[in-house]
């Protein structure tokens, strides 16, 4: 299955070369957390809230921040750094929670900071490591940097 | 049109079903009382007369052409006034088919809900029907006669009827529209009540219109193909309204303004039309006959006008109704203890929010009580269940039902049915004695009795099914549940409630076989789970040979909760009310410690662990001394601890919200918490739930 989409994608990615057609495009929302910068398939992207009420929830694992409130909506907020094994940003001014809809479960990612709306056109490496959960593929951006494209379907799986 | 059609089916649904429950009711009784009555032969005649035009036309064929047997069959019973002369045999027959004709026609309706086609394959159960006629006919030289009077009558009624049918009745209006609809459309007594109804809309009533029963008699079908639908006008200045209303109906193939001929006669004695003429002359008679065909349906009418003071409404309305009453509450609240107002002294304020928080109070209670429903339609149908069991399994047993009038809400209705029923199926297959003789040694009365009973205790409903049959025998269960390695502890450490407490274990099916009926291995488990579901527990108390009572406690709603808030730390919880048996503070000299160093503390004579909500939680808390915070004493069905907190907040009326289905992954229903609430300043609440609260601390120690 894997196969097959990297080699439709990369059949893609050379028809788009060719054309330089702008629908192929992926737009990827990118944000920071721990230093690194991450991207989010701009189609489960619903809002951006900052500093929201989290309400904690005991007995949960601690990358469950708690549940928000977003206009009598219950969502939970589940925190990137602690997933990806980084330390808890202890002293930020700001908390900036990404909502999400995935398979429509709605969910909220806790990050640093959000940084834009990007396109990326050439195709995403898998990752050298097969350790890292949540992520499933990466890519170098125009200014040099490297972003991980946070894997969705991985974050509502409860692992 | 479409959206008329879907109406439409769902009103069929609604009256077709509640008229078959009522049938079945009336059949079970009869059952009983080993006879019908002829209120009760008249009462099925008419349902099944009125399931007979309705699905006919709906255009279930099937379902129609079944119920129009049906109807013949009663018939003759009607003619007779009594089935007294029926042989007990043909009783017992008789009774069976007419469940199964009930049977057959609630899946054909099911069917129809369903949105799948309806079987056509109604050959046999035709013929059932009409060989038990011609069983009657045989067995009965005075049914047979009856029999033969029935056949008469039941033609002649057709021939008055399209005699009544060739013929508008004498009017004394001037103006006549004849209508006729395209060829073919079907449903053409249909077509007309919806012309009939856009040009009510567009003159208001006062017109006549003949057929006049196109609404509820199918028969009038054949009747508008053949000679049209008639419109009577007695006014010359409405005619372009009604015409244009006409022009914009679909499906109408062409219509026609006649000047009346009795009132042109009159005038000036011409003869317009002949053919008109002619009907003038025979309707002379129309009327009286008109009369007479409808006679034979009084009943259908009075009940419907009986029933015009109810009003069906999807449920799904009632269901934002109540979301919105919630979110009042709530905002209720939020205004009147709005930060903003603190320190002003606002007299006529508070009076008024006084007045408010009556009026939102009252707006709750009847949006709720409009979701109530009274829990008879499940009780009744285990009648069915217990007589079809009872013949099945050859054991006599009476159902007793007390409090059916108890109402609670339908969401909750709803999913007790399932658990009824194989609480139910349980006793007869396992709870009665399997013979007579073995009950009369036992030294009880032949007859066996399951007790249903429904009863309000606070804000919960409380339903016991007790049968008084050989019991729960203790020492199989155990071993029972030893076998299937579902023991948690010693088997001597067993207390009796316990073990009975076994049974609604998963996989646990004590019957060595399984029968039709129960033992299928997902027993009782799946009946506590539903039972849980909404809220609820299930208990069970049995005496080894006097019988087994199950208790079913449920709350009488799920989506509103009196709750207390209390605070642990910056954390806000909400206990439901109905959990908290006192609070109290206490000293450090009450505490009394196991040899684990675990907290206690003596209540009432009796010993409470106590569970500290901060440490359970892992919450930051300055309140850690237990003289400092409260203790609150909790109880939820047969478990009861003291919960320590930081304080209260106060009490608050929330409603309840499920948590996200993401958090469904980290078993968050075992961890104490039931769901969360918005407060007043949109801070989430989470509504502790005492019962798993107390698994979630054992499971911590």
């Amino acid at each position: 299955m894997k196969m097959e989409n990297n080699l439709t994608d990369e059949l893609l990615d050379d028809e788009f070369n060719l054309t330089e057609a702008d629908e192929n495009l992926n737009k990827y929302l990118t944000f920071i957390s721990a230093e690194l910068v991450y991207g989010i398939p701009i189609d489960n992207v619903v809002e951006i809230i900052t500093n929201p009420g989290i309400t904690s929830l005991p007995m949960v694992p601690s990358y469950v921040k708690g549940i928000m409130n977003l206009r009598g909506q219950i969502v939970p907020i589940i925190d990137i750094r602690q997933i990806m094994n980084k330390p808890v940003n202890e002293d930020a001014a700001i908390t900036c929670v990404i909502i999400l809809e995935i398979d429509s479960i709605s969910i909220g990612v806790l990050v640093d900071t959000v940084l834009q709306v990007i396109n990326v056109n050439n195709k995403l490496s898998d990752p050298p490591s097969k350790n890292l959960d949540f992520i499933n593929g990466m890519t170098n951006l125009i200014d040099g940097t490297v972003m991980f494209s946070l894997d969705c379907q991985a974050l509502i799986s409860n692992k | 049109m479409n959206n008329g059609m879907d109406s439409m089916i769902d009103m069929y649904l609604f009256e077709t079903n509640s008229l078959l429950e009522q049938l079945e009711n009336i059949m079970l009784e009869a059952e009983k009382a080993k006879a019908f009555s002829s209120a009760d032969i008249d009462e099925i005649f008419r349902i099944m007369h009125t399931i007979k035009g309705s699905s006919a036309m709906m255009e279930f064929d099937s379902i129609s052409k079944v119920a129009h047997r049906f109807e013949d069959l009663f018939f003759i019973f009607r003619q007779n006034n009594t089935t007294d002369s029926l042989s007990e045999g043909m009783r017992k027959e008789l009774f069976n088919l007419i469940l199964r004709t009930n049977d057959f026609m609630r899946t054909e309706v099911a069917k129809i809900e369903q949105n799948e086609p309806i079987s056509d394959n109604i050959d046999h159960f035709i013929n059932d029907i009409n060989t038990f006629i011609e069983k009657l006919n045989a067995d009965e030289p005075s049914t047979l006669e009856a029999a033969e009077m029935t056949n008469a009558p039941a033609e002649t009624n057709v021939t008055q009827n399209s005699a009544v049918l060739q013929s508008i009745p004498a009017t004394a209006s001037p103006y006549i529209v004849k209508i006729l609809f395209d060829d073919g459309s079907g449903m053409e007594h249909l077509r007309a009540f919806i012309v009939k109804n856009a040009i009510s809309d567009a003159i208001g009533n006062n017109f006549k219109f003949y057929p006049e029963d196109v609404e509820h008699n199918s028969e009038t079908c054949n009747y508008i193909i053949d000679h049209g639908f008639f419109i009577f006008l007695d006014d010359e200045s409405l005619m372009d309204a009604t015409i244009s209303a006409i022009k914009s109906a679909p499906n109408i193939a062409s219509f026609e303004v006649i000047a009346n001929p009795t009132v042109e006669a009159t005038k000036t004695e011409e003869a317009k039309p002949e053919l008109q003429q002619k009907e003038v002359t025979q309707s002379a008679t129309a009327p009286v006959q008109n009369k007479s065909a409808k006679g034979s349906t009084p009943p259908a009418a009075q009940s419907q006008q009986a029933k015009q003071s109810i009003i069906s409404v999807n449920l799904s309305k009632l269901d934002s109704l109540m979301a919105i009453v919630g979110e009042i509450v709530i905002t209720e609240s939020m205004v009147t203890s709005s930060p903003d107002l603190k320190g002003l002294k606002l007299d006529n304020f508070l009076k008024s929010t006084r007045q408010l928080r009556k009026l939102t109070d009252e707006l709750q209670d009847i949006a709720m009580s409009m979701r109530m429903v009274p829990i008879s339609g499940v009780f009744n149908k285990m009648n069915r269940i217990v007589r079809d069991m009872g013949q099945s399994l050859n054991k006599d047993v009476r159902l007793t039902i007390i409090g059916e009038n108890t109402e609670l809400d339908k969401t909750i209705v709803d999913s007790i049915n399932d658990p009824l029923i194989h609480i139910v199926r349980n006793a007869m297959d396992h709870g009665i004695e399997e013979t007579v003789e073995e009950r009369l040694a036992a030294g009880k009365e032949p007859q066996g009795e399951i007790v249903l009973e429904a009863k309000h205790t606070g804000s919960d409903i409380m339903i016991t099914i007790a049968d008084d049959g050989v019991g729960v025998n203790t020492e199989k269960v155990l071993e029972k549940a030893k076998r299937n390695g579902i023991l948690t502890k010693p088997e001597s450490e067993y207390s009796k409630r316990e073990i009975l407490m076994l049974l609604l274990a998963p996989g646990f099916s004590t019957n060595e076989t399984v029968t039709e009926y129960s033992g299928r291995g997902v027993g009782m488990d799946v009946v506590k789970q539903n039972i849980e579901k909404v809220g609820g527990i299930v208990s069970i108390e049995s005496e080894l040979g006097e019988g087994t009572c199950i208790t079913l406690k449920i709350p009488l709603t799920l989506a509103i909760v009196d709750g207390m808030e209390i605070a642990v730390g910056k954390s806000t919880f909400t206990l439901p009310i109905t959990n908290i048996r006192q609070s109290f503070k206490c000293t450090q000299e009450e505490i009394i410690y196991d040899s684990l160093g675990h907290e206690m503390i003596e209540r009432m004579g009796n010993y409470y662990s106590i569970v500290r909500l901060h440490k359970l939680y892992n919450l930051e808390t300055e309140v850690t001394d237990i003289e400092e915070g409260i203790l609150v004493w909790v109880e939820a069905s047969d478990i009861s601890y003291c919960l320590f907190v930081d304080s209260f907040i106060g009490e608050q009326q929330v409603v309840v919200k499920p948590l996200p289905p993401y958090l469904n992954g980290f078993n968050i229903k075992n961890s104490g918490i039931a769901g969360c609430t918005i407060l007043g300043d949109g801070n989430i609440s989470i509504i502790l739930d005492a019962l798993s609260l107390q698994t979630a601390f054992e499971n911590s120690l």
